[in-house]
């Protein structure tokens, strides 16, 4: 509406995004994926334990990124991952794990489904207290139950997946941390990325732009909690034991978000990055400190608001907007 | 300029994209629209004006969706959409561009008209949406600025972008709140042509605007809120003339020939 | 009948504690405009100084409470100096990340430096109880309570009484307006922090006395203060009262009355705020 009109110019027509944004994820992959290969030494088998947990972080967090896309910041990311950790406990013993795995994970995003839909008007911090109490009503409810259906508040044991083979278990949360990572690039290459985006960043202008909320708002509960759950499957399965206090801990719904953050938020290689980093750091700690080693964590996420806002990979893009994987 | 007028005989054998009947929103004690009455005909330019405060934005408010009415209801395009939601009357075809600007702030220029292109209209595809939405930043004159952060944008290009987006829902109804507020004469000449270039594309479009040249430029009619009551409907020379609505202006800032 | 009067007294005298880390909160979403995650962390600093002083120095808590309390405001000030204060024009999601990563740190700091054992902090009137007719009453429980009472009474007083308390009502209300005014902003947020932490640290004292000190003794208690103050509306001080109450008593009577209560007093109190926080979304629609 100015002398622009005039003269406007047309636009280079840019793609959506390049193929080369794919080349640090491809690297991330490929690294993980000879890891178990490269002579470690004596302490293999150490490392590949962290490497896993390191793996099911990953899938932790950017599961948690997928779902605070659309502006649903959430403390019940321990819930779903809970609800994947006990349903595979409990279906485990009654199907083989390719069964249970899924079967978890799904119940995992059906019950995100009710707690998505109770949600829908809050925003904020009360959504997310609305969301942590949820997750203490879950793990109120099952450490009350009788003994006999979950374990109560002793815990319960846990069929080892893949017989407990420590290799085989590692390739495992490799497929699910890659089809995690597929999920969040399809999802960045799609319509949902666009409607995630725009309900972050203002709900109300989102549906006068007529953006179906509730329906994109509900889809990032299933997908999120969808992945957490097979995350859950994962650990479960790997420590054989489980139980309510540890599995729907506090810690376990703001360990991802912290790792988010830390890594980049809204990307699909930060949370990974995030991830990778603050395990091995947490490990280094944890082996030198003992106590308190989580110290780390609260450091590293004020520091990350105060100081480093878009995180890792702000420091890896620095100055540029969008496009970005 | 010739200012194409609809003589009401004329107009009622047009299509009717927006009723509105008896419309009333109270905010607590406060009655910011009451039993509020008009008809759009299909092609044609409302122009929406009175002094601040009179409920024009919160009239807007009720059109698209953001509230719910009070009492009164709501056709669009023959059907009746009061209980409907904001993007489900987005989907029937209302666009709004608001008054106090909304970007969506950490997405690029483009990326902002994208959303409404997307999601606007059932069965656009995402290169179609983007495609478009490149179109629509040239024809707003945006064209420079397309791979900037919304937030980097002055408050001109934002009322731009802000037409740009609901253009992008392919609306068949447009609402625009004061679009034009701030522009040098110039601009508003150009937004005026735009109007006009959207009107030609079978648009009807409604707006809140304070520039009376530009009233008097675009408006097919007039219809005149005052204390969230309509005060006078016609064109803009016959609401002009009406002594209810010089009084009701008398003593505003703003004054009837600004 | 009897029981049920030893309920209600139990759950009033819990909930003048509850008010005690409520207000507090309330003062820093309200005033501040920042919800503190970490706020049980400064109830938890309050309830280690309280045993430390007694443990080490054999000063009794209640008469090391006011230096607690003027420490802890000294370190809430000092907290929104180097930290709050940067973050008041961000985002939602990063004030309440930030003080969610000053509680983790907090805790475990406090986990590092003192490890994970609950420490008791042993008082002569410990055991001494008093009775009023049939009902009875532990001894530390009534003191808390009294000592909550007159310090919520001084809090309110102050913000109804004094300049600095209207000051803080009117930054509450309107920011900018107060700004124009030629209110210090920045001044008042700082004290209203503090103010806010120290409130959570005298209310750690008590807890010290009742309970013990842990690293993890202030979570419960921030979770409560959060109920509380979802349900007297965000920033509502007077309502804190109420619903501390309403808590407290309710509280009480699941933990007598529920079969297994112990166990299920959790569940209730958290589906309480669900469903307090999802039946106000849904009134408040338009
Ligand atoms: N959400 C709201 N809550 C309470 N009052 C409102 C709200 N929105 C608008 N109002 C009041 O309604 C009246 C009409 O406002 P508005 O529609 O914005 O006027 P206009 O756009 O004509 O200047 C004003 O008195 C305004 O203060
Ligand atoms: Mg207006």
């Amino acid at each position: 509406m100015s002398r622009a009109m005039e003269t406007s110019r047309t636009v280079t027509r840019r793609p959506d995004f390049t193929a080369r944004a794919l080349v640090p994820l491809g690297l991330f992959f490929g690294l993980a994926l000879v890891f178990p290969f490269l002579p470690l030494g004596t302490r293999a088998e150490y490392l590949l334990q962290i490497a896993f947990f390191t793996l099911v972080a990953a899938i932790l967090a950017l599961s948690w990124d997928i779902l605070a896309r659309s502006g649903q910041v959430s403390l019940a990311h321990a819930a779903f991952y809970g609800l994947g950790a006990y349903g595979f406990a409990l279906l485990g013993k009654v199907m083989p794990w390719f069964a249970a795995m899924p079967l978890a994970a799904l119940i995992a995003g059906l019950v995100s489904l009710i707690l998505g839909a109770v949600t829908l008007r809050l925003s904020g911090m009360y959504f997310a207290i609305a969301t942590l109490a949820f997750t203490e009503v879950v793990r109120t409810i099952i450490q009350n139950l009788p003994e006999s259906v979950a374990g109560g508040a002793n815990g319960l044991l846990v069929p080892a997946l893949l017989g407990g083979n420590a290799r085989a278990q590692y390739f495992l949360a490799f497929g699910v941390l890659l089809f995690t990572a597929l999920v969040s690039l399809a999802i960045r290459r799609s319509r949902l990325h666009h409607a995630f985006a725009a309900i972050r960043q203002g709900e109300e202008t989102a549906r006068v732009l007529g953006v179906s909320v509730v329906r994109y708002k509900l889809a990032a509960f299933f997908i999120s909690s969808f992945l957490a759950a097979l995350g859950g499957v994962l650990f479960a399965g790997k420590t054989f034991f489980i139980n309510p206090l540890e599995t729907f801990s506090l810690a376990n719904s703001i360990a991802p978000l912290t790792t988010s953050i830390f890594g980049g938020l809204y990307t699909t290689l930060g949370p990974m990055l995030g991830a990778t980093v603050l395990r091995v750091a947490e490990e280094l700690l944890h082996n030198s400190v003992k106590n308190g080693y989580l110290v780390v964590y609260g450091l590293v996420l004020m520091l990350t608001i105060l100081w480093l806002p878009r995180g890792l990979m702000g420091l890896l893009r620095r100055g540029k907007h969008g496009g970005e994987l | 300029m010739t200012a194409v007028s609809f003589q009401p005989s004329v107009a009622s054998q047009q299509e009717v994209v927006l009723r509105a009947d008896g419309l009333s929103k109270r905010f607590g004690g406060l009655l910011a629209v009451q039993n509020v009455t008009f008809t759009q005909y299909s092609g044609e330019i409302l122009a929406v004006i009175g002094p601040n405060g009179a409920g024009k934005t919160t009239l807007l408010n009720l059109l698209s969706g953001v509230y719910r009415p009070t009492a009164g209801r709501l056709h669009l395009l023959g059907r009746d959409v009061t209980g409907e939601s904001m993007e489900a009357r987005c989907h029937a075809g209302l666009g709004r561009a608001f008054q106090i600007v909304r970007p969506f702030p950490e997405m690029t220029v483009h990326e902002n008209v994208t959303v409404g292109a997307l999601f606007g209209k059932a069965g656009v595809s995402l290169p179609e949406a983007r495609e478009r939405a490149y179109d629509l930043l040239e024809r707003t004159g945006l064209a420079a600025h397309a791979e900037k952060a919304a937030h980097e944008l002055t408050l001109l290009q934002d009322k731009r972008l802000e037409v740009a987006r609901a253009l992008a829902t392919q609306p068949r109804v447009l609402l625009l709140d004061e679009v034009m507020a701030g522009l040098r004469p110039a601009e508003a000449q150009e937004a005026v042509q735009l109007v006009r270039s959207v009107q030609g594309s079978g648009v009807s479009v409604l707006f809140i605007e304070h520039i009376m040249p530009v009233v008097r430029d675009l408006a097919d009619r007039v219809v005149v809120m005052d204390q969230g009551q309509v005060l006078a409907e016609g064109t803009y020379r016959e609401v002009t003339a009406n002594p209810q609505v010089v009084a009701a202006y008398l003593g505003t800032e703003e004054g009837l020939h600004a | 009948m009897e029981l049920f009067f030893q309920t209600l007294l139990n759950g009033l005298l819990q909930s003048g504690l509850y008010a005690l880390v409520a207000s507090g909160l309330a003062l820093a979403v309200g005033v501040v405009g920042i919800v503190n995650f970490a706020h049980g962390e400064f109830l938890m600093i309050g309830a280690f100084l309280a045993w430390g002083a007694s443990a080490y120095l054999g000063v009794d808590p209640l008469l090391s409470l006011p230096l607690v309390a003027v420490a802890v405001f000294a370190v809430g000030a000092l907290t929104y100096r180097v930290s709050i204060r940067h973050v008041l024009l961000a985002p939602e999601l990063n004030q309440m990340l930030l003080t969610f990563g000053l509680g983790i740190l907090l805790q475990n700091l406090a986990l590092m430096l003192l490890g994970g054992n609950t420490r008791t902090v042993t008082t002569p009137y410990q055991g001494s109880s008093l009775s009023l007719g049939d009902l009875s009453v532990g001894g530390p429980k009534m003191i808390a309570f009294g000592l909550a009472v007159v310090i919520l009474a001084g809090l309110y007083a102050v913000l109804y009484r004094t300049n600095l308390g209207r000051q803080m009502r009117a930054v509450a209300q309107n920011r900018r307006g107060s700004q124009l005014i030629g209110i210090d902003v920045d001044r008042v947020y700082l004290i209203a922090f503090g103010v806010s932490c120290g409130l959570a640290a005298v209310a750690g004292v008590l807890v010290a006395t009742l309970l013990f000190a842990s690293p993890t003794v202030g979570l419960v208690f921030a979770l409560k203060a959060f109920a509380i103050i979802v349900m007297a509306g965000l920033g509502n001080l007077t309502g804190v009262l109420w619903a501390s109450v309403v808590l407290g008593v309710s509280e009480a009577l699941v933990q007598t009355y529920v079969p297994g209560g112990g166990g299920w007093s959790d569940a209730v109190f958290f589906l309480l705020i669900f469903a307090t926080l999802v039946f106000r979304s849904f009134r408040g629609a338009r």
